[in-house]
């Protein structure tokens, strides 16, 4: 970084900034530059003005795939949006940010975006851990924030008007898994792991609050960490206790070696995870045989059967190949987001915010779209899953209650 | 499953990681025996390693040969091409990164260190990409029952193969003169050099065993796992510097120890206390430890040289 020692109008400043040879008249020319930057930077050239929606999601590391269908989803609804011309004379620009599914990076990449005064709003994070921080952030700088995939009910209790978010909550995949757990799988004892996030361990009590309700038998809850490798030792121990199922809260990185090493150890027991689990390398990286027979659920129900998708779906095929778990939340965060920024019609956080308010009945992929005062979406639909032949198959949409 | 089963399935996990820990730790002890550095690449040349093997077990010039061969043999031509390859890393590390500045002052080796950890992490993710890549399952599940305890064909092959290095790198270092040279080095380096013998060189072949111990410990680690990412090498080479440490840091057979030590440690406290404070138990064991014992477990020297 350049940082003058000398006086601004000084010959040593001149000196400095130009190194070259220094005139008595060194200021006057420095002024003179200083113009020409400032006429270079605003008249010249066909800079159009733009208003930005930032995105922010893990790009790189072992969740890169799914923030990569988010990216994708993402970057499918803003260029749709360019094709229906531009708001005022601005044009859309999506700004993707790397947090790395980290609570610090994110935190960093939500100061940058708020810094950045073209963003007007903001489509983020994937991991509630992520997104709990980050969303105080937006908040102080009146943002617009809608989290496509983060799925902790706290995170919408703090009371931040500009949080939103496009998909159903853990207190309802939580209790519509114990429920799937207890009467479809008629399991009596069940061992219940976590991957210690906001996530998963949010989602860890709620299935065990309801697995309680009914009368299930949780014989044990433990953590794990992420980033970890070896399961052996965790799934040697469950396979002493022998449980009829196995639920895991957390993402498929550590799903699928808790699935590849469930077989080594021969644990019998069903297994049972949550949304994070739902993405196509859960299978690869497992391997076939070893996911065969794996349980799901998601937050929202099945993309494929949305009469309402099918435009998106095929849209999405075409550009980017087959489409991710969070491909379609996140399609649906920019969309909205854009919406929004059209309501408005002026580029201004506060307007966007306003806009977003008055959201009612809006055409979404996953039927009509709109929010509580929390900001949670009002389409609670929980899927079912299981994995057959190496793919994911729907079961059915799933009641919690 | 009885509490006695239980313990010796435990034990054998426990064993199974630890094998690899000592095969990583056994590179840092011997660079840290001729050079008094703690060499922070080390858990990177340990994941390049498991990638180096993934590559030459996938290349289209190999793969289809494997094809033909028993398991054994894609694994020692994934295992021997993964050691060439970190081998020639190690040689290259030292000569690039340590020799230029041997004689400057020890805070510069180590800041050197974690720069080439940054560059190898980085230089792997733009290579490979920034996912989890799956390894190549060369070995079947094959499980046995040994008086209801489930030994997999895996561990085995885990047990065997570090086994076989450990006492090949044992054999080395007390009976050729190769080895002979790499201890008196590690006594007195400059008297070493007075003596006519070929300090570099020593340092040079220090480094390269260093580090193909390592690409065997990725590879076994690769294989057991399923998967592998460029940011795996950090923390199990924090990991197995600790059991370094633990079994007395400079000291070979220390390594060894302190990694099965290390290893048997978190598989127990994971399976009997909490699989949450897995890594916490671990590095708690390593503190007692310090306290009681500066030196670790086997450590004939004092490591203030750190």
């Amino acid at each position: 970084m350049f940082r003058p020692q000398s006086t601004v109008n000084s010959p040593q400043f001149w000196k400095e900034v130009c190194g070259g040879r220094s005139t008595v008249d060194g200021g006057r020319r420095f002024l003179l530059a200083l113009v020409a930057c400032a006429l270079w930077m605003t008249g010249c050239g066909p800079r159009e003005p733009v208003v930005k929606i930032g995105f922010v999601a893990p790009l790189t590391g072992d969740q890169a795939p799914q923030g990569q269908d988010m990216l994708h989803g993402a970057e499918l609804a803003v260029e749709q949006a360019r094709g229906q011309g531009p708001v005022l004379p601005h044009r859309f620009e999506l700004v993707a940010l790397d947090d790395q599914r980290s609570p610090t990076q994110a935190v960093a990449a939500a100061k940058k975006l708020v810094a950045d005064r073209d963003v007007v709003a903001v489509v983020g994070h994937l991991n509630s851990s992520c997104t709990m921080p980050a969303s105080a952030i937006y908040h102080q700088a009146r943002l617009l924030q809608i989290t496509p995939v983060s799925s902790n009910p706290q995170i919408s209790r703090q009371g931040f008007d500009t949080f939103y978010r496009t998909c159903a909550t853990d207190d309802l995949q939580g209790p519509a898994a114990a429920l799937f757990i207890a009467t479809t799988l008629n399991a009596r004892r069940v061992f219940v792991l976590d991957d210690m996030t906001t996530y998963g361990r949010g989602l860890a009590n709620e299935v065990i609050k309801k697995l309680a309700a009914l009368g299930v038998d949780v014989i044990g809850h433990e953590g794990i960490t992420q980033g970890d490798k070896d399961f052996m030792p965790v799934l040697t121990k469950i396979k002493a206790i022998n449980p009829d199922a196995l639920y895991f809260a957390g993402m498929f990185p550590e799903g699928a070696l808790l699935l590849k090493q469930r077989v080594q150890v021969g644990l019998a027991a069903r297994f049972v995870g949550g949304d994070g689990l739902f993405d196509a390398a859960l299978i690869e990286l497992a391997g076939p045989e070893a996911a065969e027979g794996a349980y799901l659920t998601t937050i929202g129900s099945d993309i494929r059967q949305m009469p309402t998708a099918q435009a998106f779906l095929t849209a999405y095929e075409a550009r980017f190949g087959p489409v991710g778990a969070y491909s379609a939340y996140a399609y649906e965060a920019t969309s909205l987001a854009i919406w929004a920024v059209r309501q408005a019609g002026v580029k201004d956080r506060a307007a966007v915010l306003a806009a977003m308010k008055t959201l009612k009945d809006y055409q979404g992929l996953f039927g009509l779209q709109g929010f509580d005062e929390r900001g949670d979406s009002l389409i609670r639909d929980i899927g079912i899953f299981t994995i057959r032949d190496g793919r994911f198959a729907f079961v059915k949409t799933a009641t919690w209650d | 499953m009885t509490s006695l089963q239980l313990f010796f399935q435990q034990l054998a996990n426990g064993l199974t990681l630890g094998a690899i820990y000592a095969l990583i730790a056994l590179g840092y002890t011997m660079i840290y025996g001729v050079l008094q550095l703690i060499n922070f690449a080390h858990g990177e040349v340990f994941m390049v390693g498991a990638y180096a093997a993934l590559t030459v077990v996938l290349a289209p010039a190999i793969h289809p040969l494997l094809a033909g061969l028993p398991w054994w043999g894609a694994l020692l031509v994934g295992g021997i091409g993964a050691m060439g390859c970190c081998g020639w890393l190690g040689l290259a590390i030292e000569r690039v990164a340590y020799r230029p500045i041997r004689h400057a002052p020890r805070l510069n080796a180590l800041i050197t260190a974690i720069g080439l950890s940054f560059f190898l992490q980085n230089a792997v993710m733009l290579l490979y990409g920034a996912t989890d890549r799956q390894f190549p399952s060369l070995i079947p599940l094959v499980r046995w029952e040994l008086g209801g305890v489930t030994i997999t064909l895996m561990q085995v092959v885990v047990w065997t193969a570090s086994a076989l290095l450990m006492v090949a790198l044992q054999a080395l270092v007390r009976s050729t003169k190769l080895g002979m040279a790499m201890r008196a080095t590690a006594q007195d380096l400059s008297a070493c050099a007075l003596l006519g013998i070929p300090v570099d060189r020593i340092i040079a072949t220090t480094f390269a065993i260093g580090s193909a111990l390592a690409a065997m410990g990725g590879v076994l680690f690769g294989l057991t796992y399923g998967t592998i990412n460029f940011h795996d090498g950090y923390l199990t080479g924090l990991k197995a510097f600790t059991a370094a440490v633990l079994g007395g840091i400079g000291n070979i057979p220390g390594a060894m120890v302190g990694g099965l030590v290390l290893g048997l440690l978190e598989g127990l406290g994971a399976g009997y206390l909490s699989s949450q404070w897995k890594n916490v138990f671990a590095f708690v064991v390593l503190v007692l430890l310090l306290l009681c014992r500066p030196t670790g477990l086997l450590g004939e020297r004092v490591a203030e040289r750190a």
